[in-house]
């Protein structure tokens, strides 16, 4: 972190040099945050914070930052909330801002956001007013200095911004660049998309560790051979790996019981992930593991282990 | 450079011409003629067609330069005695033609009413005939010698002035199922290939929209 400024646990966490373990919250197309907080209750005592999405795929869900606001409340856990620059202008992202600090909300995750033409509402404006970059930039400026262009915000807010980065990225030095920009807009810490592969991912790590912001590795342990499958076939740019898909493919096929079967690919993924974050620690590549795997939070007592690896 | 039009449903036309008999057809033969969509051969064709939906046409222009309110006010001289005979005008040119026409016969004959058969797409770059493509929004402040002669705003999806975004897989772009190139990923290669990656490290401010966001216009004094 450039400032040594604590607003929020994570921001604490970074100061110290404490491995940091986010979780991830996706409010659906409901009011009723029951499910969300119900989850958010299971992961909350083993994570630092746990993120809130901003309508992912551009399709509609409840706003972020008030779901952000009321997990918070409901359950005490701290969000990262995620803002998207897809669906408001400077003047709406800097009055959410401020909206957030007032609610209590000390984690901001600087995203682009999917476009608005993969959404529900294909037919809306895609602002891009901002971008991920300049968004960061944005809201160092209200922190840093108290003001908006120039101007005074009485009581400005107080938060940490991060942003994020594909390790899997094609062509990886764009990307690498990318980060770059993300560093000099003052980003505090980087939550990346999934890997899987260890020796791109050493590579792209290596690539931005010049610009020294503390990363948070992104990891999707799978719950099932069918949502591995599933990631593997729809999340694009993010390939799991056969080998992987073989063995996850080998509990559902070999194993009947499904309380076996559940306790086989908790230690799958333990088995997986161990050796993975493992390598990239002893490399001092990471500062936290960010984990992206949502309705899936009794992996977590056993990431508490692998992380500790 | 070419104003890039598409011709409108002619379901959709139909409908506009609602309670109107006798119809006059202003037709572009510049940008127009090229997009297929104006010209001597469009008129003709729109002259057919709404004959045989019953309106009478009372004459047809076609103009070099509709958007040019000059030429039009010649050309429509021409014509006031059947302006005066006709219901409307229908005009098969783009957007600015349409307003040219209007314009030009503010004073004269502001009972009126003025139509289009096209949509304007954009300012379009001509590959060849029948293929027409954006690369330029006309935004008023041309980012390009600093992007390698690649435009973001209209080769990025989301014209974004630091890209790529999460949305670029292997050089292609999430909107249009990865069929397109990602703009950016367009501007690192050139900008590689111009030994100008310093250019493409560039963290850009935002687009400022404050001289742009309203009407605009150029004035020569």
């Amino acid at each position: 972190m450039t400032e040594q400024k604590i607003y929020s646990k994570v921001g604490e966490a970074l100061a110290k040099g404490e491995f940091v373990l986010t979780g991830e919250l996706e409010p659906e197309k409901t009011c009723d945050l029951s499910h969300t907080i119900q989850e958010a209750k299971e992961m909350a005592p083993y994570v630092h914070a746990a993120n809130v999405t901003d309508s992912p795929l551009a399709i509609v869900t409840i706003n972020s930052l008030a779901a952000s606001h009321i997990i918070q409340e409901a359950t005490g856990i701290e969000t990262v909330w995620q803002l998207t620059v897809r669906d408001c202008n400077k003047i709406g992202l800097a009055g959410m801002i401020m909206g957030a600090e007032a609610l209590g909300i000390n984690n901001v995750l600087s995203l682009c956001g999917d476009h608005t033409a993969l959404g529900d509402c294909p037919e809306s404006k895609p602002v891009f007013d901002m971008d991920s970059a300049t968004l960061i930039q944005l809201v160092r400026e209200m922190v840093d200095t108290g003001s908006i262009n120039g101007k005074e915000i009485e009581h400005p807010p107080k938060m940490h911004v991060g942003g994020a980065a594909n390790p899997n990225a094609d062509p990886m030095e764009a990307e690498i660049l990318k980060i770059g920009r993300k560093a000099e807009a003052g980003c505090e810490f980087i939550q990346t998309q999934v890997v899987y592969d260890l020796d791109r991912t050493i590579e792209f790590l290596e690539g931005i560790q010049k610009y020294k912001v503390p990363i948070f590795l992104g990891i999707f342990p799978m719950k099932s051979y069918g949502i591995a499958k599933g990631f593997d076939m729809f999340v694009p740019g993010v390939d799991v790996p056969k080998e992987i898909l073989a063995r996850w493919k080998s509990v559902k096929t070999d194993i009947s019981d499904k309380a076996q079967q559940k306790e086989a690919y908790d230690q799958l993924n333990y088995e997986f992930f161990k050796p993975f974050i493992s390598e990239l620690k002893s490399k001092n590549l990471l500062a936290g593991v960010h984990c992206m795997a949502v309705h899936y939070t009794r992996i977590f007592p056993k990431l508490v282990d692998v992380i500790k690896a | 450079m070419v104003v890039i039009t598409t011709k409108k449903p002619f379901e959709e036309v139909l409908d506009t011409l609602k309670n109107i008999n006798r119809i006059t057809i202003v037709s572009c033969a510049t940008c127009a003629a090229l997009c297929q969509t104006g010209g001597t051969e469009g008129a003709k064709e729109m002259s057919e067609k709404l004959k045989e939906k019953g309106f009478d046409i009372t004459t047809v222009v076609v103009s070099e330069d509709v958007c040019d309110n000059r030429v039009m006010m010649k050309d429509l001289r021409k014509i006031d005695e059947e302006l005066s005979n006709t219901d409307a005008i229908l005009t098969l040119a783009c957007g600015l033609g349409v307003q040219s026409v209007i314009k030009v016969l503010k004073k004269k004959h502001p009972e009126l009413p003025v139509f289009t058969a096209n949509n304007t797409e954009f300012i379009g770059m001509t590959e060849r005939i029948g293929r027409f493509y954006k690369r330029c929004a006309g935004c008023g402040d041309c980012l390009l010698n600093e992007t390698g002669g690649i435009c973001p705003i209209t080769t990025c999806a989301k014209g974004l002035m630091n890209g790529p975004c999460g949305g670029m897989v292997k050089g292609k772009c999430e909107v249009g199922n990865y069929e397109k190139d990602c703009g950016w990923v367009l501007i690192y290669e050139r900008l590689k290939e111009l030994g100008r990656l310093d250019l493409f490290s560039k963290l850009r401010a935002p687009r400022d929209w404050s001289e742009s966001g309203h009407q605009q216009e150029v004035i020569f004094r």
